[in-house]
C-alpha cells in the first residue's frame, strides 16, 4: 500500500505500519482492513500520522484507529502517548471540542412499546433537550457556579440534583477529572459556556433512541443491563463553546512557546508545549476544566432526556429504570500508566477522536463492571448502527489502552449536501425506520448515514485486532440532531 | 451589499474555503465575509451597527489567522453578525471594521455552528487575479 511516496508496510490484516523517516521520532501505525486502507490513503490523514511523530517525547508509535480521516493537526481518530517528563502535550492532539463524548442510558422497556408513540416522544424530546446553534441550557449559571462545574464537574450536577450516585459511578473518571483550574480558562471561554450547560450543540452531536438488535457477549452484555429489544439512549455531545475557546486560546500560547523554544514542527496546527513547563501545565489544567463541564453537559443532557421519558410515558422512575450505562469522552490527553520498551511508564495519552478501552480487572473500571472491561460507546452513521464493545487487554499492549470513536467521515460536507440536493432527509430516514427530529435541515443534509464510513467495519477491524471487543449492536429508531 | 468571493474545496471533516482579492485587504474582508456568510444568509443582516477589531501579525497568514478568530467571536462570543466588512493594513498591525447587528433568532438562520478557524493549511498568496487564501474552519 503507497501513500504518495511513503510505502505502508502490512503487519497484519488490521494493522499497518508507516516507517519512521524524515524527522519522524517513532513509526505510525494503523488499524484498517485493506479495503478501509484503499479509503484512508486518499485524504491526508496518513501525512497527519506521520506529522504526530515528529512531536518531542512520543513514544512507541503515532497512531491511527479505523475510523481515522483528516483532521487539522492531528488526524481524527489519532492516539499519541508522551512521556510524562521529557514530553509535550499538544492542544491539537485533543482538539477543539474537549471531551465530547458518548452516554449511554438503558431502560426497562423494548421499543415495541415506544413505537405507537414515539413520534410525539421523538417530538417531546426535541422540544425538552436545548439543541442548535444559539440554543440556551435550562440552568442559569453564575459565575460562581460556573468555576464549581469546572471543578467538580458530573458531581456538581449530582449536588443540584440532576445526578444519582449511580451516574457519578458510571461515569469515565467519576465525572471529574483531577487538577482542574478555573483561573486557568480565559474570560471569554467562560463567557460561552454560561449558558450552555446542558446543550446539545449541532453538527455531528445527536440523541438517538435506539433499540438493542443484536448482542455478541452476554455476559458484558448482563453486566452493562442490555437485552435484545430494548429501549436505550445514545447522546453525544462535548463542552460546547467553552471548550472551542480553551483550545483556541491554548493553540495561540503553544505556538508562541514553541517560537521562543525553537521547537519545529511540520503543520501549526501541532503547536505544543513541554508537560512541565508553565504553559503546559496551565493547559492542562484547562483541559480538565474544559472536561469536566462537558461532563456537567452530558450529565445534565441525560437529566432532560429522562425527565421527558419520565413526564411522558407518565411513569415512574423505577418502572422506567433508566439508568446509565457508562459515559466515556473520546477527545481527551490523561496521565495514565503503560508499559514502554518493558518498564512501567506515566505518560499523557492524547486521544482525538479515539475511546480509551481498560480491560477487565483494571481499577479505573465501574466495580460492577470490573470482571467484563470498561464500556466503549461507538456511535455510528445515522440511520445504520451503533456499538457497545467492551474493553480487552491487547489494547494495552498495542494502542494505549485505546480504541476507535465513531464510524468516521468519508465524504466532505459539500458533496454529503449536493447529494442530497432536492431530497427531504426526514422522509428518507423514516423510509429506512428511523424518525429525526432537527434544529438545521442543512446540518442533517450534512450528516447523512452515506456521507460516513461503515460502522461496522470499524467496529471489525477494531474486534479482529483486539483491541475492543462486540458486545451489543444498537440499531436507532429516532434521532434528536443539532 | 458587496459579494465576497470565496468557494468551499473538498475537506472530509470540516470546511475548507478559498477566498480571493485584487489587493491584501480586499483579501481579508473576503474571508471575513465568507466566514460570515457560513453563519448566516447576509441578505438577511441590517448593518446598523459598527464594531471594530485590530490584530498584529508578522506574516499575512498570521494577521489572517488572529483576523479571523476576531471575527469569529464576534458571534460565538457577542452573538454579532456582518453584513459587510472593511479591512486596512498597516505594517504588521490589521484593523477590521465590519457592519451589523445582533443575532436575533425571529429573523436570523443560523444553522451551522463553527467552532474555530484553524490554523492548519492556512495559505496565502499572490494570484493571477491578486491574492487567494485557504483556510479551514471546524465544524
Amino acid at each position: 500500500m503507497r501513500f504518495r511516496d511513503v510505502e505502508i508496510r502490512k503487519l497484519s490484516d488490521t494493522m499497518w505500519e508507516i516507517p519512521r523517516e524524515g524527522g519522524m521520532r517513532v513509526p505510525g501505525l494503523i488499524f484498517a482492513s485493506e479495503a478501509m486502507m484503499g479509503d484512508i490513503v486518499r485524504d491526508e490523514a496518513v501525512r497527519q500520522v506521520m506529522n504526530v511523530a515528529h512531536l518531542p517525547g512520543i513514544l512507541k508509535c503515532s497512531i491511527g484507529m479505523p475510523d481515522i480521516h483528516w483532521g487539522y493537526g492531528f488526524p481524527i481518530g489519532g492516539v499519541a502517548a508522551m512521556d510524562a517528563e521529557e514530553g509535550v502535550v499538544s492542544p491539537g492532539g485533543v482538539g477543539y471540542d474537549i471531551n465530547c463524548g458518548v452516554r449511554l442510558l438503558r431502560s426497562d422497556l423494548t421499543v415495541d412499546v415506544l413505537r405507537p408513540k414515539l413520534r410525539e416522544l421523538v417530538g417531546a424530546l426535541h422540544r425538552e433537550v436545548p439543541s442548535g446553534v444559539g440554543s440556551t441550557g435550562f440552568v442559569r449559571l453564575t459565575a460562581a457556579d460556573e468555576e464549581k462545574v469546572l471543578v467538580e464537574g458530573s458531581r456538581w450536577a449530582a449536588s443540584r440534583g440532576y445526578a444519582s450516585a449511580e451516574d457519578i459511578a458510571c461515569t469515565e473518571s467519576g465525572g471529574k477529572l483531577p487538577d482542574a483550574d478555573p483561573e486557568a480558562v480565559s474570560v471569554i471561554a467562560k463567557k460561552r459556556g454560561r449558558n450552555q450547560l446542558g446543550t446539545l450543540g449541532s453538527g455531528n452531536h445527536f440523541l438517538e433512541i435506539d433499540e438493542v438488535a443484536e448482542v455478541f457477549d452476554e455476559e458484558a452484555a448482563r453486566a452493562f443491563g442490555l437485552f435484545p429489544g430494548q429501549a436505550a439512549v445514545l447522546i453525544h455531545s462535548g463542552s460546547r463553546g467553552l471548550g472551542y475557546q480553551v483550545c483556541d486560546d491554548y493553540l495561540v500560547t503553544m505556538a508562541d512557546y514553541m517560537r521562543r523554544n525553537a521547537i519545529d514542527l511540520p503543520d501549526r496546527q501541532l503547536a505544543c508545549a513541554h508537560i512541565r513547563s508553565p504553559e503546559g501545565n496551565r493547559y492542562l489544567s484547562a483541559l480538565a476544566a474544559a472536561g469536566n463541564y462537558a461532563f456537567a453537559n452530558r450529565q445534565l443532557l441525560a437529566h432532560q432526556a429522562r425527565e421527558t421519558f419520565l413526564r411522558f410515558l407518565g411513569m415512574g422512575p423505577s418502572d422506567l429504570g433508566m439508568r446509565l450505562v457508562y459515559d466515556c469522552g473520546h477527545n481527551n490527553a490523561k496521565f495514565e500508566v503503560h508499559e514502554v520498551a518493558g518498564a512501567k511508564r506515566r505518560v499523557l495519552v492524547h486521544r482525538k477522536g479515539a475511546t480509551r478501552c481498560f480491560p477487565a480487572g483494571s481499577a479505573e473500571i465501574p466495580a460492577t463492571y470490573r470482571h467484563v472491561g470498561q464500556p466503549v460507546l461507538i456511535p455510528g452513521e445515522m440511520g445504520n448502527a451503533s456499538f457497545v464493545l467492551a474493553g480487552s487487554p491487547e489494547a494495552m499492549r498495542v494502542s494505549f489502552g485505546s480504541t476507535c470513536h465513531g464510524a468516521g467521515r468519508r465524504m466532505s460536507r459539500t458533496q454529503a449536501r449536493a447529494s442530497v440536493r432536492g431530497k427531504s432527509i426526514v422522509q428518507e430516514m423514516e423510509k429506512r425506520g428511523v424518525l429525526v427530529a432537527c434544529a438545521s435541515h442543512k446540518t442533517l443534509a450534512e450528516e447523512i448515514p452515506e456521507a460516513y464510513k461503515d460502522v461496522s467495519e470499524v467496529v471489525a477491524v477494531v474486534h479482529d485486532a483486539g483491541i475492543a471487543r462486540k458486545v451489543a449492536r444498537l440499531r436507532p429508531v429516532a434521532v434528536v440532531k443539532g | 451589499m458587496r459579494r465576497c468571493r470565496y468557494r468551499l474545496l473538498a475537506h472530509t471533516a470540516d470546511l475548507l474555503l478559498e477566498a480571493r482579492g485584487t489587493d491584501l485587504p480586499g483579501l481579508f474582508s473576503s474571508c471575513v465575509l465568507a466566514l460570515f456568510s457560513l453563519l448566516a444568509d447576509r441578505r438577511t443582516v441590517r448593518g446598523a451597527k459598527v464594531r471594530t477589531a485590530e490584530v498584529t501579525g508578522d506574516t499575512a497568514e498570521e494577521q489572517l489567522f488572529f483576523l479571523l478568530r476576531e471575527a469569529l467571536l464576534m458571534f460565538s462570543a457577542h452573538k454579532f453578525l456582518a453584513r459587510t466588512a472593511r479591512v486596512t493594513i498597516k505594517g504588521k498591525r490589521v484593523t477590521l471594521t465590519v457592519a451589523g447587528e445582533n443575532y436575533d433568532s425571529s429573523r436570523h438562520l443560523v444553522d451551522r455552528e463553527i467552532k474555530a478557524v484553524t490554523a492548519h493549511a492556512m495559505v496565502v498568496e499572490r494570484s493571477p487575479w491578486g491574492y487567494l487564501a485557504r483556510f479551514v474552519v471546524d465544524v
